[in-house]
């Protein structure tokens, strides 16, 4: 499993995709933070928990590891190499298992480099306005959970990309969920006055898990978009596991 | 060793492969022939895991690939040419493969030299010739220098001295006791290449034989031109052998020239004609298969 993950680490650093997708990363992060840092009232800036949000809402890192974790996957049947990745790795549920790690792992880089460009950007703008950023236990906690987010995205990522296959059509899916279908099923149940129910949707569990919307407690939600990458990936692999490959 | 014992596939309505059973041999190149659609593919992607049989089964050296431990050093593949990613560099493609079959580096710039492309090693497959894709496909099938070598259409995009060397490399892989089953429709390479053949046709085997068999099964036949064929034609069944009318006075008669030469002279049978086809597999392939070109 161990060469598995090595070879998966590597297929990402031999192209040029995962680096266009960092580039964006850095780039987003820091014209949020800046964005969020000079845009927000002074009064705000010195309470600690709109810091919080102000980093954590500046880390554009759960999108891309989403996306890059599908990508991942399903370049494998967009070009044809999963035929030799399954020469090399015949047991197909390592294949999927190296692929989710790896993704996972995508998701805690992507966060760390999302979390240092928001910061680097953002607390030279709180000093300069006399609010130092404060790093402080609740602000780690509240860090260590957005990186959790992202990693996760990031596995459910490879899970869908995995059970779709189709690297259009699960992009253009994924991204259709999360903008449109799951707003609308809250609104619905909103009209239904089914209450909490939306709560457990994948885009608002995630959030809550990051601290991006109310829902969820921290544990809660992390138990139920771990569910959700759990699902995908076990429904992935039952697509997978007796797959014809022609 | 390979082994297909009873292999059936379907795809839908479709019978891909039915009830297939041959084995190949370590030591020997065996060429796998069918025209478009017969089932090779299908069978060799079964016999690499990569197709679920309906029934039967398939082994290579003593069980399913699946099962193998270690596989890139055990069975070396080429199935499509489309098998790197394009933006990823030659290297790069087989250095990935390598990590993760735990083959030292140094073996991806020893079959890099082997295929003749450690000169653009560096740059991205998607610059490589069809012919480069080849031999970067071999390179990748060659990398755990396997005991067991299954190669689709090997010399497709292949220039002639590329062909060549690909035919003297295959023999001397078998020559060192290794097992080389290779599929072609270039039947003229294979002819020249291989020493058994399995034929295969609509999925089942129609003929399993060494070379030397299909050849004789070729010079063993006689074109008669005669403005008496019909004559002939009854003499020849008469003496029990096969024979089937081409039109215009011709026949195409299951016998040695001169047996079918002794019979029209006893007989007083005139002939314009009296000739032993060029002896190749493609005749005998044809036959086999019921005219149609693989």
């Amino acid at each position: 499993m161990r060469a598995l993950l090595h070879a998966e680490v590597l297929k990402l650093r031999t192209t040029r995709g995962p680096y266009v997708y960092l580039f964006l990363l850095v780039a987003l992060s820091a014209l949020l933070a800046a964005a969020n840092a000079t845009a927000a009232h002074l009064l705000d800036l010195a309470d600690p928990a709109f810091q919080r949000d102000l980093v954590s809402d500046s880390v554009a890192a759960p999108l891309i590891a989403l996306v890059l974790g599908i990508v991942s996957v399903t370049a494998e049947w967009r070009h044809g190499t999963i035929t030799r990745t399954l020469l090399l790795s015949p047991r197909r549920w390592r294949v999927l298992a190296a692929k989710e790690i790896n993704a996972f792992a995508l998701g805690v880089f992507l966060a760390l480099v999302g979390l240092a460009v928001a910061i680097a950007v953002a607390a030279p703008i709180l000093s300069r306005d006399g609010t130092p950023l404060q790093v402080d236990g609740p602000f780690a906690v509240r860090m260590l959970e957005i990186v959790l987010a992202s990693a996760l995205w990031g596995a459910l990522g490879a899970g869908l990309g995995a059970l779709v296959q189709h690297q259009a059509g699960a992009l253009v899916g994924a991204i259709l969920w999360i903008l449109l279908v799951e707003s609308l099923l809250a609104a619905l149940f909103d009209a239904l006055h089914v209450d909490r129910i939306d709560d457990f949707l994948p885009r608002h569990a995630f959030n809550a898990l990051a601290g991006h919307q109310a829902g969820l407690s921290p544990g809660a939600s992390g138990a139920v978009a771990a569910g959700y990458v759990a699902f995908f990936a076990a429904i992935a692999f039952l697509r997978i596991r007796r797959q014809d490959i022609t | 060793m390979i082994e297909v014992e009873h292999l059936t596939k379907r795809f839908g309505a479709t019978v891909a492969v039915d009830d297939l059973s041959f084995s190949v041999s370590p030591g020997n190149v065996t060429g796998f022939l069918g025209p478009n659609g017969a089932g090779k593919s299908t069978t060799l992607r079964a016999l690499l895991g990569l197709v679920v049989p309906d029934t039967g089964s398939t082994r290579v050296l003593g069980r399913s690939y699946v099962e193998l431990v270690r596989p890139l050093e055990r069975v070396g593949a080429i199935l499509e040419t489309a098998e790197a990613h394009p933006g990823r560099s030659g290297r790069n493609h087989l250095r990935v493969l390598a990590v993760g079959a735990g083959i030292p580096h140094t073996r991806v710039d020893e079959v890099l030299e082997l295929v003749d492309l450690r000169d653009v090693s560096r740059r991205r497959v998607k610059t490589y010739s069809l012919g480069m894709r080849q031999r970067l496909a071999l390179a990748a099938a060659l990398l755990g220098d396997p005991e067991v070598l299954v190669l689709d259409e090997p010399a497709n995009g292949l220039d002639p001295q590329g062909i060549r060397w690909l035919r003297d490399f295959l023999r001397k892989l078998a020559a060192d006791g290794r097992t080389v089953l290779v599929s072609s429709h270039v039947l003229a390479e294979v002819a020249q290449t291989v020493d058994h053949v399995v034929i295969i046709h609509k999925g089942r085997l129609v003929r399993q034989a060494t070379m030397a068999e299909v050849q004789a099964m070729a010079a063993g036949s006689t074109v008669a031109r005669s403005p008496q064929a019909g004559r002939l034609g009854e003499l020849l069944e008469a003496a029990g052998i096969a024979v089937r009318s081409m039109g215009d006075g011709a026949l195409s008669i299951g016998a040695p020239t001169a047996r079918v030469g002794e019979i029209a002279a006893a007989n007083g049978v005139v002939l314009h004609e009296l000739t032993t086809p060029r002896a190749t597999l493609e005749e005998v392939f044809l036959e086999l298969t019921g005219g149609e070109e693989p």
